[in-house]
């Protein structure tokens, strides 16, 4: 398993150990109850398009992954070697849960699904990444969206 | 992702993360986040198992209502799927031992088209079982073209780059990657659960292309060009097949 408990200590200790920008607390954001709010993923797999520019390492860059996506022509290319795509491979889900969040849609447990979603890539800066994550909180603005989902790989 | 948190909570949007390195999410401190624990790479848990995506996605859906920050929750379940689900994993093909005399260029890449052309009735099975979804593709080439790139670039490190306008290492990195995913995608024709450590085994040591990818990762690591230094060092071989060798 690539689980990080399973990593070569030296190999975890690095990851683990590794420089990050200190943060001053954020506050949070409050928003209607969820069932009433419109919901976007964010992922920092390296996912998008076939026809998109694939990620370059250390650049801070997103691409945009609109919902009428054919979510399996979505490809990842992520530099790194050291997390598991073979999950990734058989289910998009487990990366990038669409379905399942229409699923929650359906359900009422959220209000509506947002109109684009976007990805990143990880094993970069989170410092390069700052201008173009406001640009991205605008986009998200104008798509009405008050809850986003970030999830790693 | 913590900073992406962070910048985007910032604007006015909450945000929760999915958070697969619990100690950097506690270090980070954004303003909302679940630790899961499970495999890097999956962050809701297991594929095909919509029923547990969807309890990690909605458990971190309602993190949203909260207003505490910075709120670092702890996901109680581990995965489906066991060690012992997992041991019956082969791939389809039996490869023959792969040799390791890569000083005649001309050879090896015939005996890796040879290997390829026995994977890719396996790979076309396995897209259609996924109904046509292909993990390759991040460029243009065929394996059998990057077959012929990629040996050319273990003799002559210094040749002009595949791709227009990208650097030299940045393709060998890319077309290596799609080489890979060609493979993986074959290994996969037949539904089972694997992990990562599994379908590394067999790629990086039972297979030519593991080879070429030890290999490559040998003459990247003595250029110069820091470049290729970086791709040398974590982009061609994981940290659970770096005990593999070319012997």
């Amino acid at each position: 398993m690539v689980h990080l408990r399973d990593f070569p200590k030296k190999a975890r200790d690095t990851l683990v150990n590794q420089d990050l920008p200190e943060y001053r607390q954020t506050d949070c954001v409050s928003g209607p109850a969820l069932r009433e709010r419109r919901i976007a993923l964010i992922t920092t797999a390296g996912l998008h398009r076939r026809e998109d520019h694939v990620f370059s390492p250390g650049v801070g860059e997103y691409r945009i992954i609109p919902d009428d996506t054919d979510m399996n022509d979505l490809i990842m290319s992520h530099v790194s070697t050291n997390f598991d795509r073979t999950g990734f491979h058989q289910d998009f889900n487990l990366v990038f849960p669409f379905e399942r969040l229409r699923e929650l849609e359906d359900q009422g447990e959220i209000g509506s699904v947002a109109k684009f979603h976007y990805a990143f890539m990880g094993a970069t800066l989170p410092t390069a990444q700052e201008a173009v994550s406001k640009d991205v909180a605008e986009l998200l603005k104008q798509d009405n969206v008050d809850g986003v989902v970030l999830a790693g790989v | 992702m913590g900073g992406l948190a962070h910048y985007i909570e910032a604007e006015g949007i909450p945000t929760v993360i999915i958070s697969l390195v619990r100690e950097h999410t506690d270090r980070m401190k954004p303003p909302r986040g679940l630790a899961v624990p499970f495999e890097l790479g999956r962050p809701f848990g297991a594929a095909n198992e919509p029923e547990f995506q969807r309890r990690v996605l909605l458990h971190a859906l309602k993190l949203l209502e909260r207003t505490d920050g910075p709120i670092l929750d702890d996901f109680p379940d581990t995965a489906p799927g066991t060690s012992q689900d997992l041991e019956g994993w082969t791939c389809p093909v039996n490869l023959a031992p792969p040799k390791t005399d890569l000083s005649d260029r001309e050879r090896f890449a015939l005996d890796l088209k040879q290997e390829i052309s026995l994977l890719r009735p396996w790979y076309e099975e396995s897209v259609r079982n996924q109904n046509g979804r292909r993990m390759n593709g991040l460029t243009e080439f065929d394996p059998n073209e990057i077959v012929d790139f990629l040996t050319q670039f273990l003799e002559t490190p210094d040749m002009d780059s595949i791709i227009e306008g990208i650097h030299v290492g940045r393709a060998v990195k890319l077309t290596s990657d799609d080489l890979k995913y060609f493979y993986y995608q074959a290994a996969l024709a037949r539904p089972s659960a694997v992990t990562d450590t599994q379908i590394g085994s067999w790629f990086y040591g039972e297979t030519l292309a593991g080879k070429l990818f030890l290999r490559l990762k040998q003459v990247m690591a003595a250029q110069d060009d820091e470049v290729h230094k970086a791709i040398a060092r974590t982009n061609l071989v994981p940290h659970h097949q770096t005990h593999q060798t070319l012997d």
